[in-house]
């Protein structure tokens, strides 16, 4: 879900990247820290983050017809870890809106909370939970994925509604206004990507366990 | 995203330095959102194409598809913000909808073709290197250019094997079509895991300490083409200004 180029107005779209700073700052230390520590991680995060390019240029089928793309930041955020995910989406997200005009350099700060930062740790969030209380690695894979792509949405409603709020109806007219525009074309989507994301680490864990080893050593070393 | 890499690649700019027409592309991106968006639009997206198509020697019909993609997402924002909706009226036209999502769309525009600029006329390996002045980590810097290297083979990977998988029916209907996306997600994940560790290797035997030598080509940052858009972006600033006192008014 990303807010295009200019389309922010300039006091929002510096707030929101003074918000996504501090996270995307972190992350790059520890990625710095990593690599530091060991060298060939700049080359495991590097195919991670070009994947995660890839897949979010997939198209998703949904439901009602419609098609979007999948977010990854559920996929992403089980695989690679939340902090880790705020780096490389905000390279991802970037490069995205340099190579295809898709989300912006103003809006870059609004779209890493929402997709980089938010729902990477919402999935990841609910992905532990529901591992904790005991419940199937498929469950919890479907629940991270789903709620992670809704927070994202809800996110983006906000921010969207904060920026241009109803004439009538102010802020709370404008939430309901996107978030109910999301609601109908989103729900059915973050149900797709819910059973996709359980689709992709069931075959992983039949098939590649060697990298999913490989890979949680990554997410461990980040956190 | 290969059409537009090669006209990044092949332009008539292509040896200027990149911190030149960063300059031209952040300045026209810093315009068009902070001045009044009705004038400044108009002025920024003359100036893209005068750069772009004259300047660059960029085809013309190559700048419009850049920024088509973008344009029609943002067609569809506008109903958005000029239907308002309230409990006591239901939805309803608004009015101060309708200019604010003018001012909107043509803010949205100049500062699309102002990125547009940027990308068709100068690779990102180009202005990457540039980062590190800003602060950024070197790890990052080159954690940015393996990825973006990295995009374009796995990219042709997805699409090679979602060919052969829409050659055999497997995207017919919504069950099989998850199923087969799956297949995809999970087969790019290992293949680019499998490449990663394959460049591993190769780097190994090139003594990887960590740190990627790559030879940067050397730009020369010229004055006079500094001052040429320094003068530009004043000007263009200049001319949407003026041009929203006349606005106002002709309004009044």
């Amino acid at each position: 879900m990303h807010i295009m180029e200019g389309f922010l107005p300039p006091l929002h779209a510096a707030a929101w990247t003074a918000v996504s700073l501090p996270f995307v700052v972190t992350g790059a230390r520890r990625v710095v820290r990593i690599v530091k520590q060991h060298p060939h991680a700049k080359l495991l995060l590097a195919a991670c983050g070009a994947f995660t390019f890839v897949l979010s240029a997939l198209k998703l089928p949904s439901v009602t017809g419609s098609c979007s793309h999948p977010t990854g930041a559920g996929l992403g955020a089980i695989l690679f870890g939340p902090s880790v995910m705020a780096v490389l989406g905000c390279i991802v997200l970037l490069f995205q809106a340099l190579l295809l005009a898709h989300g912006g350099i103003t809006t870059l700060g609004a779209n890493v909370f929402s997709m980089a930062i938010v729902g990477p740790w919402v999935a990841y969030g609910v992905f532990k939970l529901l591992r904790s209380v005991g419940g199937a690695l498929t469950v919890a894979v479907f629940f991270a994925a789903t709620l992670g792509d809704l927070a994202t949405y809800l996110v983006t409603a906000v921010q969207l509604a904060l920026a241009f709020p109803d004439p009538i109806s102010g802020f709370a007219g404008a939430v309901v206004k996107f978030a109910g525009v999301f609601a109908l074309t989103q729900i059915p989507l973050a149900i797709s990507e819910g059973l996709l994301t359980v689709i992709v680490i069931n075959l992983l864990t039949q098939y590649s366990r060697d990298e999913l080893d490989e890979l949680a050593f990554t997410a461990e070393v980040a956190g | 995203m290969h059409l537009t890499d090669q006209h990044a690649w092949t332009n008539r700019w292509r040896r200027y330095h990149p911190a030149e027409k960063l300059l031209l592309a952040g300045g026209l991106l810093l315009l068009s959102i902070t001045l009044p968006p009705l004038t400044t639009a108009p002025v920024v997206l003359l100036v893209v194409w005068l750069a772009t198509v004259i300047g660059a020697g960029i085809p013309a019909a190559a700048l419009a598809r850049f920024i088509a993609v973008p344009s029609a997402f943002l067609l569809t924002s506008v109903p958005f913000l000029v239907l308002s909706v309230s409990s006591s009226q239901g939805i309803a036209f608004s009015p101060s909808g309708l200019e604010t999502a003018l001012r909107v769309v043509a803010r949205s525009l100049a500062a699309i073709s102002s990125m547009a600029f940027l990308t068709l006329t100068t690779p990102v390996i180009a202005w990457t290197p540039l980062l590190r002045r800003l602060g950024v980590p070197q790890a990052i810097v080159e954690i940015m250019l393996l990825i973006y290297r990295l995009i374009f083979v796995f990219a042709e990977q997805a699409v090679t094997a979602s060919q052969a998988q829409a050659a055999r029916l497997g995207y017919d209907g919504i069950r099989r079509s998850l199923h087969s996306l799956g297949l995809l997600v999970a087969s790019l994940l290992e293949r680019s895991l499998a490449r990663m560790r394959r460049l591993e290797i190769g780097l190994a035997a090139r003594n990887f300490d960590g740190e990627l030598r790559v030879l940067q080509p050397t730009y020369a940052l010229s004055l006079w083409r500094l001052a040429l858009i320094g003068s530009t972006l004043l000007a263009v600033a200049a001319v949407s200004l003026l041009g929203n006192q006349l606005l106002a008014k002709a309004m009044t």
